[in-house]
Parts: C-alpha cells; structure tokens; sequence
C-alpha cells in the first residue's frame, strides 16, 4: 500500500457520477421510509429516530464521499440544528472536521502555477501532508524565517462545480428542510453567491486583513496574521494559531469563569460585526474556532462574510428591541419590510402571520433583552427548538417568506447561539447592541 | 555554431509563424544562417527534430522533478503524478507548438511518429517507478500483468495529453483534475485488490480441488 490515504483516489469526478451518487442516496432514503412505515404498521408507536438515523447515515456516507460545495451545503445543513432533527446534526458534524487530501504532487504543481516556485523554495519547511480539511481546500503546515504558518490550498475546480453541485442537492434539501421549491430558489441563489465567494481567495484574503485588523481590539480575540504576498487565487498563507477545537476544549472540562470568557469573545465577536461593521463572518461552525493555549478565542476563516444592507439590517435589528414589539402597528410595518408579510397576504393571515413571527422573534431577541444571558439554560434551546419543529410542520409555512438575507444571518446567529449552549457560557449581552428604529417610514 | 537547442527553438518559431513545416532542409538551415551540414549534424530530418523537441520536453520536466527536495520522500504514485503535473506545466509555454504538432498527426490508434522518443523516455520512468513501488509493496507483482503497469501509464499520458489540447478552463484547471483523478485511479488498479484475492482464491480452489472426493463431496 502507499501512504497516499486511500479516501482520494474515489471522488466521484463528473456531474454524472455525482448525481448517480445521489440518485442512489435518494433511492436509500426512499427504502428507509419503506422500512419505517413497514415497521411502524406492526408497530405504531415508533417514532422517527431511528428512521432520522438510517437517513442521515446515508446521506452523510454519500455526501463524504464529495468535495467542494456538497460537503459545504452538509456543513451547513449541519449547522441549522433548529431546522433539522438531532440524528443529521450527528452524522453532518462529522464533516465539520475532516475531508479526503489532495496528493502531493498535486500541491507542488498549484505553487508552481500560482509563484512558479515549489512550496520548498518559498518556505523553510513545508509538510506536503495536509493536516486539516476546510471543507474547499486543505490545511499544511510550514515554516518561514523561524514563524510557523498555516498554508490554505483550495481544490482545483470547486468554483466550477459549485452550481452544479447546488442543483443536485436540491432536491434533498428540498425534502429534508421541506421547503417549497420557489422558496428554495431565492434562497439557493443567495448560498451559490456566498459559496462563490468563497472559492475566491484573493478576495478573502483582503476580507481578513480588514476583518481581523477592525476587530484587533476586541477582547480575548485573536487572529492569525495573514501575509498577502504569500498568497494568491487558491493559495493563502497565515501564521499558524495554536490552540484546539471546541469539541476538544469542552472535553478538558474547563472551568465556568473560562467558558465564560470565550463566550464572551465570542458574543463580543460577533456582534460587534453585526452592529457596527454590518457586515458578518457567516460561518460559525465549530471548525472555524480554536481556543488558544492561553484561553483566548482564535478565529481561522474568513472564507464567508454576509453584509447586511440597512434595508434589511434597521427592520430586522429593530426587533429585538421590545419597546418596537410592543407596538403592534410598527412591528407589522417591519415585518412587510422583511417580506415575512406579504402584501396580498387576507387580514386573518397578517393576524396569523404576526402572533407567529412575533413568538419567533421574541425568542430569537431573548438575549437582548438583559444585560446577561445564560446560554447554558436548556429552557432557551428547547423553546427554540420545539418553535422550529412546530412551524417546519405548519403548512402556512411551506411557502416563501423572508428576505434571502435570512438565510445567512439565521445561520449566523442560530450557529453562534449553538456554540454558546455547548459552551454553557454566561454573557454580558450589551456589550455591543443593535441600532434600533422605533418607527418605520 | 547551431546547437540543438538553437535549431529546436528555430524550428518551433518558423512553423508557428508559417503554420507548416519549412519546405525543405536548405530553406530552413540559410534562413537560420547555418549550412544544410550543420543541421543533418544533429537530426535527420525535420520529423527527428520534432521528435527530439518532444523528447527534450520530457527530458526537461525529469530533471525538474527529480530536483525537488520531497522527491526522495515521494511514493511511485506520487512520483507518477508529479511527472504528469510537471510534464503539463512546463508545455504550457509551448502549447501553440504542442498543438501544432499533435494535429499533424495522422488519426490511429498507434504512438503518432512524433512522440516515439518521447516514449521511451517515458516508459524507461515508468518502468522505474514501477519496479520501485513492486519492491516498497506499493504496487501489486501480478504475473504478466505488471509488465502491462508501463502501457496503462502510456495510455493515461495520452489520454491526458489530448484532454490538455481542448482544455479551455483558466489555468488548465480541468487538466489537474484529469491527472489526479485518472492518474490516481491507474495507481489503484497497480495496487492490491479485491480482485488479486479472487484470483488466489480461484487458483486454490484450481489445486485443491481434487480435496472434494476426499472429503466425501465427490458423490454430489
């Protein structure tokens, strides 16, 4: 055997093998519904979970087995935790963290195209062996000049695939998020532009040198220092963060005062961006973060900012704010601004329509409501979660509402919330607050 | 003083600028200011130097590879990948003539004449590859078909070199991908598989067979 790993040389390559690879997952996934309803027909009080079980191994076996935008719309579907049932979550956090590597020579040849130099010439020491997947590109190590670096290689052709690839899962988040297929579509649009995005390193180079120099001053957070002329169209070199992932952190069993702190880092993180940057790091899923030997937060991936323009920012934030809830007539008014109202919505759907979202948007701006917030209390995630399994049934809810926008910023949002409950961290939630209108033109 | 290297480059500005072969030798050694006996010197004819253009491009891309620090490091199926990549990057600066040449060539499904030093120099590294991975135990000693590992590499290399010319993704994307992939799957097929144990299997069977009698089965 060579010590290529094995995983490499099965990517399925054309769009024809990747959707015969779907084709079969759908047909499992079909065979699995047979199985439980056959089941259940002996046995009527059988509920779901296993049946979620056997789908999401499925999907998970098949989806692991593509790279680029597949694995990152599993990345995704494994984030929206109130969208999807605990037993996906499991099998999608897997991917969260590793992917097949390209081989070596494969990197020599992406230096040599983008510097003409191999990566030995440019670096003291470079590790040829990938030590981390990032979902479009893999992680090596190297050394320059006595500094350790991260250097971030994209696969070749993700940006290709990218549309392609979203048409064949949609038909699976079709029936996973049972969605309408007009919804689907604005809402795809929006996730193909943001994955676009990402396989444009130049461009997230530039992000990152903004971002992480206009958050420098926030507390506990720290980034690696990225070096521009190291980089290029599929190749960005940052200094290496030490530190370990959430998973590993919380299994070290840290002390509530240092839960706290990265919580904090992170809250602080985030909502300093959403509030006064308008513009976020949109992809919060564990991978991204590392907790650093001296307890700080490091964040490693710029890959994915969300800009929030005021139109959707001022109605949205607003929201949060309860003397605006309170008001009836300017909360309907914002929520016709966000489209979550339609205009030729009848009277007894605004009425409908407005006691729901409300609910949801005072959920939602819990947080907000206090200076403090314990994400550590259960109460808050499974009223969350119960209120999103209860909608996702509703069929008021099959069909479009919200602006596109939502997508990125639920996630966001819903994502660093996530992150907060496992860390069962306690925050000062008015650290940096939403600008709020209270009357809307 | 012509040298090889002087007549070769020659020889691929006049074609791309006139779009076919010089009419004769003597047009082509005074247009270049050297005597028809200078050139006979070094090639026999203008289809030999066209050989030797692709044998140097070849030539060329081992001496590259092989002067890479991780080379030692590297197995036989990633020292394979590596000559492709290389191969691919260094024609890119003379993919017009690359081009040229290669639709000159009759269609068949024989080595076009062009390319039959090239294939030498190909098969003696691959075969060099392939004998190190059957002595690491990389690659699978299978009798009779491993001397056929050289002739798969050669038709990948073909198949490559024609997915190359009609490539039009930026940066020849598409042709990295085909290496990888195919270049890789050829790889797989060297290794060890499931089908190796069917064939062990099946020979044992084949020997042991006259066990059936003996244990009793014989009267089924």
């Amino acid at each position: 055997m060579s010590n290529t790993p094995k995983e490499q040389n099965s990517i399925p390559t054309s769009k024809v093998q990747r959707s015969s690879r779907f084709v079969k997952t759908g047909i499992k996934v079909g065979s699995n519904y047979i199985k439980h309803y056959s089941k259940k027909l002996f046995n009527p009080d059988l509920d779901r979970s296993e049946l979620n079980e056997d789908n999401a191994a499925d999907i998970y076996e098949s989806l692991s087995e593509l790279k680029g935008s597949a694995l990152k719309v599993a990345q995704m579907l494994s984030m929206d935790k109130n969208l999807l049932p605990q037993a996906y979550v499991d099998k999608f956090s897997q991917s969260q963290y590793n992917a097949p590597p390209l081989s070596g020579p494969l990197i020599v040849q992406t230096f040599k195209k983008y510097f003409g130099k191999t990566p030995e010439q440019i670096y003291d020491k470079f590790n040829l062996r990938s030590t981390n997947a990032a979902s479009i590109g893999q992680v090596h190590e190297a050394e320059l000049k006595g500094r350790k670096l991260a250097v971030k290689i994209q696969y070749p052709g993700v940006g290709d695939s990218i549309s392609s690839d979203l048409k064949l899962v949609k038909p699976f988040a079709f029936r996973l998020l049972g969605m309408s297929e007009k919804e689907l579509d604005v809402y795809m649009r929006e996730v193909e532009e943001r994955l676009l995005e990402e396989t444009d390193y130049e461009l997230e180079i530039r992000r990152s040198v903004e971002f992480s120099n206009a958050c420098a001053n926030l507390d506990n957070v720290v980034f690696p220092t990225y070096y521009p002329e190291l980089s290029s169209k599929r190749i960005i070199t940052m200094s290496w963060l030490e530190g370990i992932h959430l998973k590993e952190f919380l299994a070290t069993n840290p002390s509530q005062e240092l839960r706290n702190t990265i919580g904090q880092a992170l809250w602080d993180f985030y909502n300093f961006q959403q509030h006064e940057l308008r513009a976020v790091h949109a992809d919060p899923h564990p991978g991204n973060f590392m907790i650093t030997p001296d307890g700080k937060l490091g964040v490693i991936d710029f890959g994915c900012i969300k800009e929030m323009p005021d139109d959707f920012y001022s109605p949205f934030f607003s929201l949060t704010s309860t003397n605006l809830l309170d008001n009836k007539e300017e909360t309907i008014k914002a929520f016709r601004l966000l489209e979550m109202i339609h205009p030729d919505d009848t009277p007894q759907q605004v009425e409908f329509y407005y006691g729901m979202y409300k609910q949801m948007i005072s959920l939602f701006a819990m947080p907000y409501i206090d200076a403090n917030f314990d994400f550590g209390e259960t109460r808050f995630f499974d009223e969350l979660y119960a209120y999103g399994e209860m909608i996702s049934k509703m069929p008021e809810f099959k069909q479009a509402r919200g602006v596109k926008h939502f997508i990125y910023v639920n996630r966001t949002n819903f994502g660093l919330y996530n992150i907060l409950h496992e860390l069962k961290a306690k925050v000062k939630t008015d650290t940096f607050k939403p600008h709020v209108t209270e009357q809307f033109a | 003083m012509a040298t090889i290297e002087g007549i070769r480059k020659a020889y691929m500005d006049f074609v791309l600028t006139e779009g076919a072969q010089p009419k004769s030798v003597y047009i082509f050694a005074k247009k270049n200011k050297m005597t028809e006996a200078e050139f006979y010197q070094h090639f026999g004819s203008f289809e030999a130097l066209e050989q030797s253009i692709w044998e140097g491009f070849a030539l060329n891309t081992l001496i590259e590879i092989r002067g890479q620090q991780v080379w030692p490091e590297y197995s036989s199926r990633e020292k394979g990948l590596s000559f492709f990549y290389a191969f691919f990057e260094q024609l890119k600066s003379s993919r017009s003539f690359a081009v040229y040449s290669i639709q000159q060539q009759p269609k068949s499904f024989t080595t076009p004449r062009v390319f039959e030093k090239l294939k030498g120099v190909f098969e003696g590294f691959a075969q060099e590859i392939i004998k190190e991975g059957i002595e690491t135990g990389e690659l699978s000693d299978r009798r009779f078909f491993s001397k056929k590992y050289k002739d798969a590499l050669w038709v990948q290399f073909g198949f490559v070199l024609n997915f190359w010319i009609k490539d039009n993704s930026t940066g020849f994307e598409k042709t990295d991908e085909a290496i990888e992939k195919g270049v890789n799957v050829t790889f797989d097929l060297f290794q060890r598989s499931p089908i190796d144990n069917l064939f062990e299997y099946g020979r044992f069977l084949v020997k042991n067979g006259g066990m059936q009698e003996k244990m009793g089965f014989g009267q089924f």
